[in-house]
C-alpha cells in the first residue's frame, strides 16, 4: 500500500457560518454537510489508517440547533497543495447560500484540536424593550448584570457587555461569553447554552423584555491571556 | 385562477421552536428542483403537485419511488412538484394549535392549493396518516364530499394495488409505475386548468389510461354476509408498466437530505421485479415481469451520480440484487472508476444462494455494510411451501463465506405464520439459528468472538393481494403469540438479537391489505379516534382499530383468518395486475403439494 502521508498535506482551517434554514440543522448534519460538500468539490481527503477509516476532520463546539452562527470552524487535512481563498471559491461552489465559507487559510498541520481548544464563545442578544427612558434601562443593565452574576450559570459568563443597537433605542446587544473551556476543566461539565437561554428568557420576561435574534458571533482560544480567534492563530 | 398562498419563513421559525428535528420541516437541501417562487413569472400558470409521503421526512426521503417521481416532474416546464411529508405528533400538535395548514417543503405552499396531490403508499399501516395529512391540509377527507373542489387527490405504491380500502378517499389510484403515467395525468390537468374543464372530464379522460383506478366509476354488490356477489363495470383495470427501464436515466442528482435518514446514500435502481417466485411476496409478483437496466450505462450514471451527490455509499436496489446478471462487473467498474472516493457499497436484498466470493470481496472492499438476508423459514418443508427455492446448506456456506471474510454481524429474516405451518416448522428457525452461530463461531477468532452478533428480524406473515397466497388464512393473534413465545423462550440468547412484529400489527395490516370499500369506513374511524403513525410501534392502538371495524359491522376475523374461496370475487378483481389468478391458483396449488417450483416468467 503506498503512504499516503508522504504525499503533499495541507492542513485548512475554515470558518464558515450558518442561518436561516440550516440554524435548524444538528452539528451532526452539519459535519455531513460539509463531508460531502468537500468530495463534490473532488478535494482529496485524508483519512485515517486502519480498520476503520475515518476522513481526518474537526469541528468546532456545536452551536445550539436553532442558532444563527456566524463562526463555526472546521481543520480539515487534505492530500494535496491548495490555496486558503481556492478552497474556500471550490467549497462555496459546493455549499448552498445559507451555509457559506467565510475565511480559510492554510495552518500547521501540528495546529492544536479545535474542539479542545477553543475557549470562550460569544453570544449576541439582540434584546427588544418596551422602556425608552435612559435612566430606566441603565437601572435594568445592572441589575441583569447582578442577577446574572449571582445565577447558576455565574462560572460560565465570562464577560457581559452591553452596546445600543443602530435600529433604534429599543434595541441593545448583550455579549455573553459562554466560559466553556475552564468550565469543563473543573466541573467535568460543559457550558450548556439552551439552560442559559431558558433561564435568560423567563428573567428577561419579567421586564416585558423579549429577545429578537440570537448568534452565534465568535470564538476565541487562549494564548498568553489573550482571546484569539481561531483564524488569528492558525 | 386559485391563489397560492404560502407560509411565511418568519411563521415558520415561530412555530419551529421547541420542536424535535426541526430540520425536517425546513427545505433547501442540494438537489431539489421544485420550480422557484421568484424566479418564474407565470409561476402561477404552472400545474402544481404535492408528492407525499405519509410518513416522517426520514423515512419518505429514503424512498427512490419519490425521488424519481419529483425528477421526472420537475424536468417539465409545466409542471412543479413539491415534496410533503408526514409531521411528527409534536409538529402536528404545533400546527394545529396555531391554526396553520400543512405546507410542502419547498416553496411553503399550503397543501389545498395544490392542483394534484399524490400519495406514496409503501405499506397498510401508513392509510390513517393519509387521512390525517390531508385534514392537516384543510381538505375534506372524502372524494364524494369535495365535489368540485381541487385538488385532485390519488394514491399509489405498493398498498394501493388494492385500492379499495383507499376508495373512499381518493379520486383515482395509480396502479403499476408511475413514470409514464405520471406525465400522462399532468397533461389532462393542465386542460382542466387551462380550459376550466371539470372534475367529471378529468377523471372520464384518465380512465381510459393503462393503470388509473377511478373508485366513482365501479359498483360493488355484496351478499349478506359481506363477500362481493358483483362488480360493475366487469372491464378491469391494466396496470401501468414501464417497458424498458432504460429509457429513463437514474436520478443521479437527487434531493440530498440535510437531516440524517434511515437509508442515507445514493440509491440506484439496477433491476425491477423478480425472478424468482416466492408465494408470499406481494412485490415479486405485483413489479413483473422482471426489466433491468443496462450494466454500462449504469456504471456511467452511477459514477456522474456519486461525483454530484457526494455521497460515499451506493446502494444498488432491486428485489433481489445478486440476481442481477452484471453485478460483479457494476460493483467492479464503479470501484475502479471512485478509487479515492472510497466507496461503499450495499446490497439490500442478497440472495443466499447467489452470494459469490467475488461479490463479497467487492462488497468488502468498501467500507464493510451490513449483509441482511432472507432465509424467511427454518425447515425445509416450509421453504418449499413458500417457494424460496434454498436448501440448508446453501444457507450455511454463504454465512460461513461472509464470516470468513470478516463480517462480525449480519442481519436474518424469518417469517411467522406461513401458510400449513407446523410447530416443527417453529423449531426448525431456532435449529437452524444454532447452525448459524455454530458455522459464524467457527469462522470467527477468539478474541473476536464478543464482536459476533446475529440480529434477527421476525415478522408475522400476513396474505397479500396479488399473491399466491391471497386466499390464505392469516394465523390468529392468539397462535402467533403462542409461536413468538416459543421462539423467545428457545432462541440462544447469547449472539443473537431479535426484533419482532406486535401480532395485533400484522392482524390489522392483513385486515386492511385484502379489505374491501367498507374498511374505509374503519380507516376514516381510527383516524378520528386518533390513530396515527400506527407502524411506530409505540403508536399503533389495536384496541382502537378493533373497536372501529365493530362499529362498522365488520369482523376483523373475515378479512384475516378467514380462507378466501378460490371461486370467490375479490376485492380486487376489477385490477389487471399482469399475473393471472389461474396462475396464482396453482401457484397457490402446488404450495399445497409442497412442490418446489423456480418459475421464470
Amino acid at each position: 500500500m503506498i503512504n499516503q502521508r508522504n504525499a503533499c498535506r495541507t492542513k485548512i482551517r475554515f470558518k464558515f457560518y450558518k442561518k436561516d434554514e440550516f440554524k435548524y440543522l444538528s452539528h451532526l448534519d452539519i459535519t455531513r454537510i460539509i463531508m460531502r460538500a468537500l468530495r463534490r468539490a473532488e478535494l482529496k481527503i485524508e483519512y485515517s489508517l486502519g480498520y476503520n477509516p475515518r476522513p481526518r476532520i474537526v469541528f468546532s463546539p456545536p452551536t445550539p440547533l436553532g442558532i444563527e452562527s456566524l463562526a463555526e470552524y472546521s481543520d480539515v487535512l487534505i492530500n494535496e497543495n491548495i490555496s486558503g481563498q481556492g478552497f474556500k471559491k471550490k467549497v462555496n461552489l459546493q455549499l448552498k447560500s445559507q451555509m457559506q465559507v467565510i475565511k480559510a487559510r492554510k495552518t500547521a498541520i501540528e495546529t492544536a484540536n479545535l474542539m479542545n481548544d477553543v475557549a470562550v464563545s460569544l453570544y449576541i442578544f439582540r434584546l427588544e424593550s418596551c422602556y425608552s427612558d435612559r435612566g430606566i434601562l441603565e437601572e435594568f443593565y445592572k441589575t441583569m448584570e447582578n442577577d446574572l452574576k449571582k445565577s447558576d450559570f455565574s462560572r460560565a459568563i465570562y464577560d457581559l457587555g452591553i452596546e445600543q443597537g443602530r435600529t433604534g433605542s429599543h434595541i441593545f446587544f448583550l455579549k455573553l461569553f459562554g466560559y466553556a473551556k475552564i468550565f469543563k476543566e473543573d466541573n467535568n461539565e460543559f457550558f450548556k447554552f439552551n439552560d442559559f437561554y431558558k433561564y435568560f428568557t423567563s428573567w428577561l420576561k419579567d421586564y416585558r423584555i423579549g429577545v429578537r435574534e440570537v448568534k452565534k458571533e465568535e470564538l476565541f482560544v487562549l494564548r498568553e491571556n489573550m482571546l484569539k480567534t481561531p483564524m488569528d492563530v492558525a | 385562477m386559485k391563489e397560492i398562498k404560502r407560509l411565511d419563513f418568519s411563521l415558520l421559525e415561530n412555530i419551529l421552536k421547541g420542536i424535535e428535528k426541526p430540520g425536517r420541516y425546513v427545505n433547501s437541501e442540494v438537489g431539489t428542483k421544485s420550480k422557484k417562487f421568484k424566479q418564474i413569472s407565470d409561476f402561477y400558470d404552472l400545474v402544481f403537485v404535492a408528492l407525499v409521503f405519509p410518513d416522517i421526512y426520514e423515512v419518505g426521503m429514503s424512498n427512490l419511488g419519490v425521488q424519481i417521481l419529483y425528477d421526472i416532474v420537475n424536468k417539465n416546464k409545466d409542471y412543479t412538484a413539491e415534496r410533503v411529508f408526514a409531521p411528527w405528533i409534536d409538529f402536528e400538535k404545533k400546527l394545529r394549535e396555531s391554526n396553520v395548514k400543512l405546507f410542502s417543503l419547498e416553496n411553503r405552499i399550503f397543501l389545498d392549493c395544490f392542483d394534484l396531490i399524490g400519495f406514496t403508499v409503501q405499506h397498510e399501516l401508513l392509510y390513517s396518516n393519509i387521512l390525517n395529512i390531508l385534514d392537516l391540509g384543510g381538505i375534506n377527507i372524502k372524494s364524494e364530499e369535495r365535489k368540485e373542489d381541487f385538488p385532485l387527490i390519488c394514491a399509489g405504491g405498493p398498498a394501493a394495488v388494492n385500492p379499495q380500502p383507499l376508495s373512499k378517499f381518493m379520486d383515482f389510484v395509480v396502479i403499476g409505475d408511475g413514470e409514464e403515467v405520471i406525465i400522462s395525468i399532468l397533461e389532462r390537468v393542465k386542460v382542466c386548468k387551462d380550459k376550466n374543464r371539470n372534475k367529471g372530464w378529468f377523471l372520464k379522460e384518465i380512465s381510459r389510461l393503462d393503470g388509473i383506478y377511478v373508485p366513482r366509476f365501479y359498483r360493488f354488490h355484496y351478499y349478506k354476509d359481506g363477500r362481493i356477489k358483483s362488480v360493475e363495470p366487469a372491464k378491469k383495470v391494466k396496470k401501468a408498466s414501464v417497458k424498458d427501464l432504460n429509457n429513463y436515466s437514474i436520478v443521479r442528482d437527487p434531493v440530498i437530505p440535510n437531516i440524517k435518514t434511515v437509508h442515507d446514500r445514493f440509491a440506484v435502481e439496477i433491476m425491477r421485479g423478480c425472478g424468482r417466485g416466492c408465494r408470499f411476496c406481494q412485490a415479486g409478483m405485483i413489479y413483473r415481469p422482471v426489466r433491468s437496466r443496462e450494466a454500462k450505462s449504469l456504471v456511467r450514471q452511477a459514477v456522474a451520480g456519486i461525483k454530484s451527490t457526494g455521497y460515499d455509499e451506493i446502494s444498488f436496489l432491486s428485489l433481489s440484487s445478486s440476481d442481477y446478471r452484471d453485478i460483479e462487473y457494476l460493483l467492479e467498474k464503479i470501484a475502479s472508476s471512485s478509487k479515492s472516493n472510497r466507496i461503499s457499497f450495499s446490497l439490500p436484498s442478497i440472495r443466499l444462494d447467489s452470494l459469490s466470493p467475488k461479490l463479497i470481496e467487492l462488497i468488502r472492499s468498501g467500507r464493510k455494510t451490513g449483509l441482511t438476508f432472507a432465509p424467511e423459514a427454518g425447515s425445509q418443508r416450509m421453504r418449499d411451501i413458500i417457494n424460496k427455492n434454498l436448501n440448508e446448506d446453501e444457507i450455511l456456506d454463504c454465512i460461513r463465506m461472509a464470516f470468513s471474510k470478516g463480517w462480525e454481524r449480519i442481519k436474518l429474516y424469518f417469517m411467522i405464520g406461513l401458510p400449513f405451518e407446523t410447530d416443527e416448522d417453529i423449531t426448525q428457525i431456532i435449529s437452524l439459528l444454532k447452525k448459524i452461530i455454530r458455522v459464524a463461531r467457527d469462522q470467527i477468532a477468539g478474541n473476536k468472538l464478543s464482536r459476533l452478533k446475529i440480529n434477527i428480524s421476525i415478522n408475522a406473515f400476513c396474505p397479500k393481494p396479488f399473491t399466491p397466497f391471497q386466499w390464505v388464512k392469516q394465523d390468529s393473534m392468539g397462535k402467533l403469540k403462542d409461536k413468538f413465545d416459543y421462539i423467545l423462550k428457545n432462541i440462544p440468547g447469547r449472539y443473537v438479537n431479535m426484533s419482532w412484529t406486535e401480532p395485533g400489527k400484522s392482524m390489522i395490516e392483513g385486515a386492511l391489505s385484502r379489505g374491501n370499500d367498507r374498511v374505509g369506513e374503519v380507516i376514516e374511524g381510527a383516524w378520528k379516534s386518533g390513530s396515527k403513525f400506527d407502524n411506530w410501534t409505540d403508536h399503533f392502538k389495536l384496541h382502537i382499530w378493533e373497536e372501529e371495524f365493530r362499529k362498522a359491522g365488520l369482523d376483523i376475523e373475515f378479512f384475516t383468518t378467514r380462507g378466501f374461496s378460490s371461486s370467490e370475487i375479490l376485492p380486487w378483481d376489477m385490477i389487471d395486475i399482469g399475473v393471472s389468478k389461474k396462475f396464482l391458483l396453482k401457484e397457490y396449488d402446488k404450495s399445497k403439494k409442497c412442490l418446489q417450483d423456480q418459475d421464470k416468467i
